[in-house]
């Protein structure tokens, strides 16, 4: 089970009222919901004022938002199994799979890049699915089972390349993730955002989002509430493999070529940025919008550090002690409930 | 490392200010790009020996840095092909970048009375320190493969390297963007220090620039090789624009044109601002066919391998060792790139020179 907190009130069992009584402003509340947001323009202000003509440009921005897109997509992914209660380690691995089926298959097979692109996206959802499969019907942790199912992946990314990066995939998915742009930002980060909107929306206004977040909050107590847990761990899997695929050609349209390797490296931001999108907007819940949000605080300190010119370690530093000191905050606000991993 | 970091500072610093005055510089520019524009021809790095009569009954094992990364598997295919041509055991230690696998490989080599043990493809020794002197100890030679740039010193646990000219790289890097900038170039150099040879590739970047245009302007990123994938695209685009004048980017290693080119896109410099890198990687080469890089410079891992071989084999004969790896550096452009291959391969487009030249060399013939 993965929550950051088991607040009693939010039990699901509780009776709802039909009304629920008004109650007065939560400050303390209301600060904690908005204090990452807060931090970000607060960090848009700081670097503003260091470099007006460079850092406040509107170029700045859609670049950010813009080349971000990926790690807000792959969060999102992983957001779906944590909120049901489960860690999924192997999204990065289902990334780099789904980045690479469209290369082998457009590039060197030169299949048309639409039907690649459905095959990439169902092959995020037969290792969902395989996830599912280990962890439920053999009641191992997800931890464990994601983490063997990920290598195997990438053993198989190894094996398709032949170990190679493949370039040259088809300008027609560039177009649509990085150089077709609204609003001068590409079009990438408008399907996160889409993305970010529906699952918020999933989770919080339909019967299958409520399942999910019980399930994730008490697994038994979901079960004797008639939730069929089993059936909504194993959607959260898949949903989490299909998220990771699309992800997938996001970062094949965003680099125009495939790699068996670097996708890897977007597991622990993504996981960072998820953590610490828990520490917003619905303070204790893994939530999309501070998924988003937590993104762009971390891209934001990181362009502005490298604007100034600061070394690579200074960026570590930043996006390792933002995120440690951002939870450690939200933990005093909350009067140090302990967070459950169990 | 602070130490290493600010003594290499130090240097270019040094070097720039005392770097003579070029009379011509747009001249010499040229004149290092056309020598490395022409088909490569075999200079013999060293005295012939007959290869077959000293390397007979003797066993070579080498341990690349990874075996998951194309430049290896290509530079022991073509090691074990010419010890193959010449008759001996060479054995390729397969890993996947893991330090418990390279120590397997170690104790493999002494258990199984290998002569020589050979690190290669970037793998650095001092993190087999203890493993080496044990190696050493029981008689085996070592040497290094493709690892240290010319200007560098060997770690003392090794016998002898087969150095890279990375410093001529960097070189032709700086006289390419000044030539195609028409003496105007605004560089960003993208380098990953926690590559050994890295320090002095860079150095020779900054200090060609600085010798062909003391008042033109340069920045270097710094990227650990792990955070490539997350770190050069972001820091790329900031410098971008930060300063919109920048005009040629340098990945000192072409892999990183993958993530240099989505930011020149993303925001909107592609076409402006050019990509120019070093290693000829097949589809680094395939992006510059179709015109998202400007210039590669290629060194063909077949050339490569049957030169490392050659300088193992002086190794074992008691031959003094050769001053650089005898791999010619030559330059890939739209003009001549579709001979490297449709898709580009590790070994087209550089001729074949070397087989004749080492066949003779090694006394084959």
């Amino acid at each position: 089970m993965t929550t950051i907190d088991l607040s009693t009130s939010e039990t699901p069992a509780k009776t709802v009222p039909a009304r629920p009584p008004r109650r007065a402003l939560d400050w303390k509340a209301e600060t904690e919901r908005f204090a990452l947001l807060g931090a970000w323009m607060l960090l848009i202000a700081i670097f503003g004022m260091l470099m007006p003509e460079s850092f406040l440009s509107w170029r700045n921005f859609s670049t950010m938002f813009g080349s971000q897109a990926v790690l807000v997509v792959l969060t999102l992914a992983l957001l779906v199994p944590l909120t049901s209660g489960d860690f999924d380690l192997s999204g990065a691995s289902v990334l780099t799979m789904s980045s690479m089926l469209i290369a082998v298959l457009n590039v060197r097979e030169g299949w048309p890049i639409a039907p690649v692109i459905l095959i990439a996206l169902a092959s995020g959802a037969v290792i969902g699915a395989v996830n599912a499969v280990f962890v439920l019907y053999f009641r191992i942790h997800s931890l464990i089972v994601t983490l063997g199912i990920g290598t195997f992946v990438n053993g198989l990314i190894l094996w398709i390349s032949q170990s190679q990066t493949i370039s040259g995939i088809s300008m027609d998915l560039v177009g649509w993730v990085i150089i077709n742009r609204f609003l001068g930002i590409p079009l990438a980060f408008f399907y996160a955002l889409l993305l970010a909107g529906i699952l918020w929306y999933v989770l919080e206004f339909t019967i299958p989002g409520r399942k999910l977040l019980f399930v994730g909050r008490g697994r038994e107590v979901s079960r004797l509430n008639g939730i069929a847990v089993d059936r909504v761990r194993a959607v959260s899997f898949i949903v989490s493999g299909l998220i990771s695929a699309f992800a997938g050609v996001l970062y094949a349209g965003m680099t125009g070529s495939a790699d068996p390797l670097s996708g890897l490296s977007l597991l622990l931001p993504a996981f960072a940025a998820a953590f610490l999108g828990a520490t917003t907007i619905s303070p204790g819940r893994f939530n999309a919008f501070g998924a988003v949000i937590a993104v762009y605080f971390l891209v934001t300190g990181i362009t502005g550090l490298t604007m100034l010119g600061a070394d690579a370690y200074v960026q570590n530093l930043f996006y390792g002690g933002a995120l440690v000191i951002a939870v450690a905050l939200s933990q005093l606000v909350r009067n140090r409930q302990p967070q459950d991993f169990s | 490392m602070q130490k290493l970091l600010t003594g290499a500072f130090l240097a270019v610093c040094t070097y720039g200010m005392t770097a003579p005055a070029m009379a011509d510089p747009m001249a010499d520019a040229k004149a290092i790009i056309a020598e490395h524009e022409k088909m490569p021809v075999f200079e013999a790095p060293g005295d012939a020996f007959d290869a077959k009569a000293c390397m007979k009954d003797k066993k070579v094992l080498s341990i690349p840095i990874s075996m998951t990364i194309p430049f290896n598997v290509e530079l022991q295919k073509a090691m074990a092909s010419a010890a193959d041509e010449i008759g001996f055991t060479y054995t390729t230690w397969d890993n996947q970048l893991k330090v418990d696998q390279w120590i397997q490989g170690v104790s493999q080599a002494i258990s199984q009375k290998y002569d020589a043990l050979d690190i290669a493809g970037g793998l650095n020794p001092e993190v087999l320190g203890p493993q080496l002197s044990e190696a050493r100890a029981a008689d085996l030679k070592i040497s290094t493969t493709h690892l240290y740039d010319v200007t560098q010193t060997q770690f003392g646990g090794v016998d002898y390297s087969a150095k890279v000219d990375f410093s001529g790289a960097g070189k032709l890097l700086a006289a390419w963007a000044y030539v195609k900038t028409e003496g105007k170039p605004n560089v960003l150099i993208v380098g990953s220090s926690d590559v050994l040879p890295s320090i002095p590739f860079v150095k020779a970047i900054q200090a060609e620039l600085t010798a062909l245009c003391p008042e033109c302007k340069q920045k270097h990123l710094d990227v650990p090789v792990s955070e490539w994938a997350t770190k050069i695209q972001p820091g790329v685009q900031s410098a971008l624009i930060s300063d919109p004048g920048i005009n040629f980017v340098l990945p000192i290693y072409d892999s990183m044109s993958q993530f240099v080119f989505p930011a020149l896109r993303i925001t909107g410099s592609e076409g402006a601002v050019k990509i120019a890198s070093f290693n000829g990687t097949p589809f680094v080469l395939d992006m510059l066919r179709e015109g998202q890089v400007n210039m590669d410079i290629g060194e063909s891992l077949g050339w490569a391998g049957y030169a490392a071989i050659d300088n193992i084999m002086r190794m074992i004969c008691g031959l003094p060792s050769v001053a650089k790896l005898n791999v010619p550096l030559l330059i890939f452009d739209e003009k001549n790139v579709k001979t490297a291959g449709i898709p580009a391969n590790f070994n087209d487009g550089y001729g074949d020179a070397y087989l004749g030249g080492f066949r003779k060399l090694w006394k084959l013939n």
